[in-house]
C-alpha cells in the first residue's frame, strides 16, 4: 500500500477535531508564553513542551508552567 | 449587586487573558471526541500497535451509546476533576499572593460578592465545558454506534452531572479561599478521590453523597435511578455546597490580612 492511500484510509471527517483542538491549545500556550515569560522552569524547556508533547504539553503549561504571580 | 456584577467583569477578563476560557472547554471537548473514537477504532489500533502472537483473538464487546458515555464519564472523573481543580486552585489565594488582592481589601469590599463573583464565573465554565464535552461527543455516538440514549434522558443526566461538577468547582474555590495555592488543590484533590475511595467501600449503605450523583446520572440513560436515593443526594450536595460557599466567604474574610503588599 503506498503512502498516498494510507493517507486517503485516514477517516480524515471524524478526525479533524482533534487535529483543530491540539493546534488551537498549542497556539494559545505559545502566545501565552511570550507574552508573559515568567514560567517554573526554563522558558526554552516549555517551548519544547508545547510543541512536541500532544494536548497534554499546552495543558501542563497552562496548569504548572505558569507562574502565578 | 452592584459590586457582584463589578467582580463578575473582573472575573470575566481574568479567565480571558488566562486563556481558561479556551483551554478548560478545549480539554473537556478533546475527551469528548477520543473516547467514542478509541472504542470504534478499537480492533484497529489493536491491529497496528499490538505487538500481539500469531493468530491471537479477541472478541471485544459490543459497545453501546451508553456505555462510551460512561467511559467517558469515568474519564472525566479523574481528568477532569485534575483540570478543574487545577484551573481554579489559585482563584483566591493567587490574589492574596500576588498583590491584586491588596488592591481590593484595602476598599470596603464585600465579600460575599467577591467570593460569589469568583463562583458564578468558575461553575459557569466548569459546566459550559463539561456540556460541551458531552455535545460534542454525543455527536460522534450519534454517527458511530447504535442504542443511543434518549434526548430526554441525556439532558437529566447532564443537569444532574452539573450538579456534581458544580460541587466540585465548590470545593476548590473555598479550599482556596482558605489556603496557599499549593495547599488549595492538594485538600480539594485529596477531598474528592479519598471520597470516591469512601463511595466505592461503603457506597451501597451510604446513598446520599455528592460521590454518587455521577452514578445516579449515569443510570438515567440505561434506565432511571431510584428517585429517593437521587433526590437525597442532590439535597446532600446541595447542603454541603451552601456550607462551603459561608465558610469560603468568612475565610476570604479572614485571610485578606495575609495579603502580600
Amino acid at each position: 500500500m503506498s503512502f498516498t492511500e494510507q493517507l486517503a484510509e485516514i477517516p480524515w471527517g471524524l478526525i479533524w477535531p482533534l487535529i483543530v483542538i491540539q493546534l488551537i491549545l498549542m497556539t494559545a500556550a505559545l502566545i501565552d508564553l511570550n507574552r508573559k515569560r515568567s514560567t517554573n522552569g526554563p522558558v526554552i524547556l516549555w517551548v519544547f513542551i508545547i510543541i512536541f508533547i500532544n494536548t497534554l504539553g499546552p495543558v501542563l503549561y497552562f496548569t504548572v508552567g505558569r507562574r502565578h504571580s | 449587586m452592584s459590586q457582584f456584577s463589578l467582580f463578575l467583569g473582573k472575573e470575566w477578563r481574568e479567565q480571558a487573558r488566562s486563556f481558561k476560557l479556551v483551554w478548560v472547554p478545549l480539554v473537556f471537548i478533546f475527551f469528548g471526541v477520543l473516547e467514542p473514537l478509541t472504542y470504534h477504532f478499537l480492533p484497529q489500533i489493536l491491529d497496528s500497535v499490538g505487538n500481539l502472537p500469531e493468530g491471537s483473538d479477541f472478541t471485544l464487546p459490543e459497545m453501546t451509546g451508553a456505555d462510551v458515555y460512561a467511559s467517558l464519564t469515568g474519564q472525566y472523573q479523574t481528568i477532569g476533576l485534575l483540570v478543574l481543580v487545577l484551573a481554579f486552585m489559585g482563584s483566591l489565594s493567587g490574589e492574596r499572593k500576588s498583590g491584586t488582592g491588596t488592591l481590593l481589601y484595602v476598599r470596603p469590599i464585600s465579600y460575599a460578592a467577591y467570593y460569589m463573583s469568583k463562583w458564578t464565573a468558575a461553575v459557569l465554565l466548569a459546566v459550559v465545558s463539561l456540556w460541551l464535552g458531552y455535545g460534542m461527543a454525543a455527536t460522534y455516538i450519534v454517527q458511530l454506534y447504535d442504542h443511543v440514549p434518549a434526548f430526554s434522558d441525556m439532558v437529566l443526566f447532564l443537569l444532574v452531572l452539573a450538579v456534581w461538577i458544580g460541587f466540585v468547582v465548590t470545593l476548590t474555590l473555598t479550599a482556596s479561599s482558605a489556603l496557599p495555592t499549593g495547599g488549595a488543590a492538594g485538600a480539594a484533590l485529596g477531598i474528592l478521590f479519598i471520597g470516591m475511595m469512601i463511595d466505592s467501600l461503603v457506597g451501597t449503605y451510604w446513598t446520599w453523597s455528592p460521590w454518587k450523583l455521577q452514578a445516579y446520572g449515569l443510570a438515567f440513560l440505561t434506565g432511571s435511578p431510584d428517585s429517593g436515593d437521587l433526590a437525597g443526594a442532590l439535597v446532600m450536595t446541595a447542603v454541603l455546597a451552601a456550607l462551603l460557599v459561608l465558610f469560603g466567604i468568612l475565610q476570604a474574610r479572614r485571610n485578606a490580612a495575609k495579603a502580600k503588599v
